[in-house]
Parts: C-alpha cells; sequence; structure tokens
C-alpha cells in the first residue's frame, strides 16, 4: 500500500490501510477538514497503528516560531518548538481518531527527523515525557502511545525493511 | 604549519595521506584506527625542531616499542619497509617542505634509519609543540623528571616531555588582550591559579593551596591548559596535540575547552584533537563561525580492513562516523525492545 507524503514514499505491504491523514482534498475519503493538527500519515496493520510525522530540519519555512525575530531564535528554542509541535500533532491525531472510533490498536508514533542520532535520541527521550507513552498515571487502563520513535531515514531502513521508504527527489 | 603527513607501511597503516588545516584538526574513529599514531608522529616532527634529536630518535622514543626496536613501527603485513613523511610550511606563501623517515622491519636501532628530504631546512625553521596525552602526569610530576633522567623507564617520552613543557616559567605580560581573557576565563571555571613549588603543582585560590593530586582530573587539564597558556607554549605559530581532551572532563567543562582552543586557532596555533565524544564534537560545530579553519577527519578500516582517512569540513558530512553509529545502534536496540518484530 503506496503513501507520498513529504518528499517521501511508503509502501506498506502488509498493511490493511495506509493513508495520509492531513489530507486536504475534499473529494479524497481521507479528507481531514477539521482546524487540530494532523501527523502526515497513519498506516493500520493487524495488531498496531503508526501515526508518522515527518520534518525536514533544513528547511528553515518549517520552522516559524510567532513572535521571534530570527536574530533571537536560538537552537533551544527550535528544538523545544519542535517538540512541542511533534506533541500536539499526536495529541490531535488522537483525538481525531477516537472520534473516529478507530484507537483500538496500540498505537506507534514515528518521527522521521534529519538530525543526527544523539539528537534524534535526545529528542525521543524528551517525547517520551511529553505525549506521553505507555501508562502515566496509575488511574488510567489504557495507553496514549504505545511507543515513539524519532529516526533518520537510515534508521528507518535499518529496523523497518519491510515498510519501504524511498525519497523523491 | 604542518600541511601533510604520507604513510607507507608505518604502525598499523598500509598506505595514508592525510591534508591538514592551519587551525583545528578533529580526529575521529573507533579504537585502533591509527589516530594517536598519526598525533605521536606529527609531534615528532615538531619537537625535533627544538630538542635536535633526530626524526627516527624520537619517533621510537614516543611510540617505544619493545626494547625500542625501530623495526617494530613496520605494519605487520607483507611488506618489510616503511616509511612516514611529513610536509610543512615553514614560510607563507611557499612551497611546503617534507621531512622522511623509512625503515625496515629488521632495522633495530633508529640510527640505522633514512633520514630524508629538507632535513636542513626543517631544523632552521624551529616550531614550538605540546602533546597532552590521555593519561595525567601533572599530579604525579615530583620526582618523575629525576628518575625519567637517571632510570630507563617505560613510559613513552610524550609524559615526560608534557611536564617539561607545564613546567617552564611564566611569559612575562606583554599586553596581549586575548592571552589575558583566555587565563582569566580558565581561572573563573577552576576558581583559581596555578603555582609551582619545586616539582609540585597546586590549584591557589582565597581558601589556601590545593595539591593537584588532591584535585578533581578534570580541574587538572583545565589548570595544564592555564600552564601553557601563560607559559606561551600555546601562542601564535604553535602546534597543540591533545589526544581525547574529554576524559575525565565534565561535560559542561567542555564548552570552555572548546572555546578556548577555537580562540587559539583564531591566534595561528594549529591544533589536532583526536576525540570519541559527541558533546566536544557538537560544542566544536556551535561555536565556530565561517572564518574558523577546522577540518574533520574520520579514521576508519575499509571493506579490506585497511586503514583509511576521510577529511571534510562539515561535521555532518563526517562519514563514517564511529560517534554517530554509536547512538544509531542505541536506537535500534530501542526500537526493537518496544516494537519488537513490526516492519521486520
Amino acid at each position: 500500500m503506496m503513501v507520498i507524503a513529504d518528499n517521501y514514499q511508503f509502501n506498506f505491504k502488509t498493511a490493511l490501510s495506509a493513508f495520509v491523514f492531513d489530507e486536504k482534498t475534499k473529494s479524497s475519503p481521507y479528507f481531514h477538514g477539521v482546524p487540530m493538527k494532523a501527523v502526515d500519515v497513519i498506516a493500520e496493520f493487524e495488531d498496531s497503528y503508526l501515526f508518522i510525522e515527518i520534518k525536514d530540519y533544513d528547511n528553515p519555512a518549517e520552522f516559524e516560531i510567532p513572535g521571534k525575530a530570527d536574530s533571537s531564535i536560538k537552537g533551544c528554542d527550535h528544538f523545544n518548538w519542535l517538540r512541542n509541535y511533534l506533541k500536539y500533532k499526536f495529541r490531535d491525531s488522537l483525538l481525531y481518531r477516537y472520534a473516529e472510533n478507530k484507537v483500538d490498536k496500540p498505537i506507534h508514533y514515528l518521527c522521521l527527523l534529519n538530525f543526527d542520532n544523539a539528537l534524534n535520541n535526545h529528542m525521543r527521550k524528551e517525547l517520551r515525557k511529553e505525549l506521553p507513552v505507555g501508562k502515566a498515571s496509575n488511574r488510567w487502563s489504557k495507553k496514549l502511545a504505545e511507543s515513539c520513535q524519532v529516526i533518520d531515514e537510515h534508521a528507518w531502513r535499518r529496523n523497518f525493511p519491510t515498510w519501504e521508504l524511498t525519497r523523491i527527489p | 604549519m604542518l600541511e601533510k603527513i604520507r604513510l607507507n607501511n608505518f604502525t598499523a597503516f598500509d598506505e595514508t595521506e592525510v591534508q591538514f588545516s592551519r587551525g583545528i584538526n578533529i580526529f575521529i574513529g573507533e579504537n585502533s584506527t591509527g589516530k594517536t599514531h598519526v598525533l605521536k608522529s606529527l609531534y615528532a616532527s615538531c619537537d625535533i625542531t627544538e630538542s635536535n634529536k633526530s626524526f627516527a630518535e624520537k619517533l621510537n622514543n614516543v611510540f617505544y616499542p619493545t626494547a625500542k626496536n625501530i623495526g617494530r613501527l613496520v605494519h605487520r603485513g607483507q611488506e618489510n619497509n616503511a616509511s612516514l613523511e611529513i610536509f610543512r610550511f615553514i614560510k607563507p606563501g611557499q612551497k611546503a617542505i617534507s621531512l622522511r623517515v623509512s625503515f625496515s622491519s629488521s632495522t633495530s636501532k633508529p640510527e640505522k634509519s633514512t633520514i630524508s628530504g629538507s632535513t636542513k631546512l626543517w631544523q632552521e625553521f624551529p616550531v614550538r609543540s605540546v602533546y597532552i596525552p590521555v593519561k595525567d602526569m601533572l599530579a604525579n610530576a615530583t620526582g618523575f623528571r629525576s628518575m625519567v633522567s637517571l632510570r630507563h623507564l617505560h613510559f613513552e617520552e610524550v609524559y615526560n616531555d608534557i611536564i617539561d613543557r607545564a613546567f617552564l616559567p611564566a611569559l612575562k605580560e606583554n599586553g596581549d588582550k586575548v592571552r589575558s581573557q583566555l587565563l582569566e576565563s580558565l581561572q573563573q571555571s577552576m576558581d583559581g591559579k596555578v603555582i609551582i613549588k619545586g616539582e609540585e603543582l597546586f590549584l591557589k585560590n582565597k581558601t589556601g593551596e590545593l595539591e593537584f593530586t588532591l584535585l578533581a582530573e578534570g580541574y587538572r587539564k583545565i589548570g595544564l591548559l592555564w600552564l601553557l597558556i601563560q607559559n606561551g607554549i600555546l601562542s601564535s605559530g604553535n602546534v597543540l596535540f591533545w589526544d581525547e581532551p574529554e576524559t575525565n572532563l565534565n561535560p559542561k567543562l567542555m564548552r570552555l575547552v572548546v572555546n578556548v582552543l577555537i580562540e587559539l586557532q583564531r591566534i595561528g596555533v594549529q591544533i589536532f584533537i583526536a576525540t570519541h565524544d559527541y558533546v566536544m564534537l557538537k560544542e566544536f560545530e556551535l561555536a565556530t563561525n565561517h572564518s574558523d579553519k577546522i577540518l574533520y577527519h574520520a579514521f576508519y578500516r575499509d571493506a579490506h580492513n585497511h586503514l583509511a582517512v576521510n577529511t571534510v569540513e562539515q561535521f555532518d558530512n563526517l562519514s563514517p562516523n564511529a560517534i554517530d553509529e554509536t547512538f544509531g545502534t542505541l536506537i535500534d536496540r530501542q526500537i526493537v525492545k518496544e516494537m519488537g518484530g513490526l516492519g521486520k
């Protein structure tokens, strides 16, 4: 099942469904149409869902931090902005899928970023706390997210060989 | 200024050439990829311009093969002959001159090696250098130098050399603002100045004098840097070799050390460091600007298990990057732990 989003083509051969979640074409059966944040791609498998968000750190247009002149933006501002951005994308998408009655399986959140591995590791650690991953409270009987991984395309290919990923030039 | 090194069948290398930056050179690679060997070779070539030893003898002293048999520095492969050639600029705009040493696996004594190239010019233009080894020697300086002068101690000469350099008396104040600022920032971080009493070092501040043996190893490194700036070893035209500066250094002190190294480069010190540390590399990436001269050299074994070096200007382009690959394997293991066989 092929999906194209943000200069990447995914091929999920064993998926039950896979689609661009923030679809803007009204005629599409997957048209999002609600003023909520949305991850780029969702794929459904027999026993799990994937939420996939793609972010190109080298593209400054993707990092518009409101209320800050360019010269005052520091590296940590970018990092914190991105962490919050990824967090709310997940949470809004989760709410949307709840309303669709589509949160019946564990959800794995995969963020495809082009940081180096160390920074991706750091972002993963921060996001795990913020989403949060797992049962964050003793009162919870369900998890919001089963896992959260922040990886570059090389790590994607190493770890998910059957979910083919191709960069579109 | 050192321009390049050419290694042929020398120690772990088959045939390799590495071109250097006139500013900062950062060596990255797994253990046993020859980083320290290149540092020591370059250092030996600089040191002899002041110590007047022969290149082969100095090499033998800093590598210290068994029985000081220089033939053991020949690569243990099929070839029996090794050579090492180093190129340096002695005047701006002029062609680099070279110094070459060659020997065979049956050459036991350094004086039997062949030295060639611009040997006279090499000596006529001295270049001051310092090699900071991984192990701290300052706290154990007391008695070490006198012992070395009397006995055959099995220590590579870099350990004695660093003590000699550190114990040189301070330069007189010369109104050099950069030097004063660097000393001040180091003093602030270690909360004091280093003083020498006999053969012993102390950190002196308002509360008194603390002997180096009681001082945290990280601060000993800051203290050593302070001494080498104060006594002019680290000044324009000179060369610093530092093997794993991160050892025993709190990551928070890394920023200070990197900033000092960048400033030293800006005043004309050529710098060579070997590191395994991500924070240090990241600090260099963040603190340098487009006018700084920095090259990253990745040491690695190719598909045929031969040592090779890949040089790039941008840290992001470094490949192979042993440090980032290690973080990559951590990510892989986390994915397996949390997602099991999904996507496999």
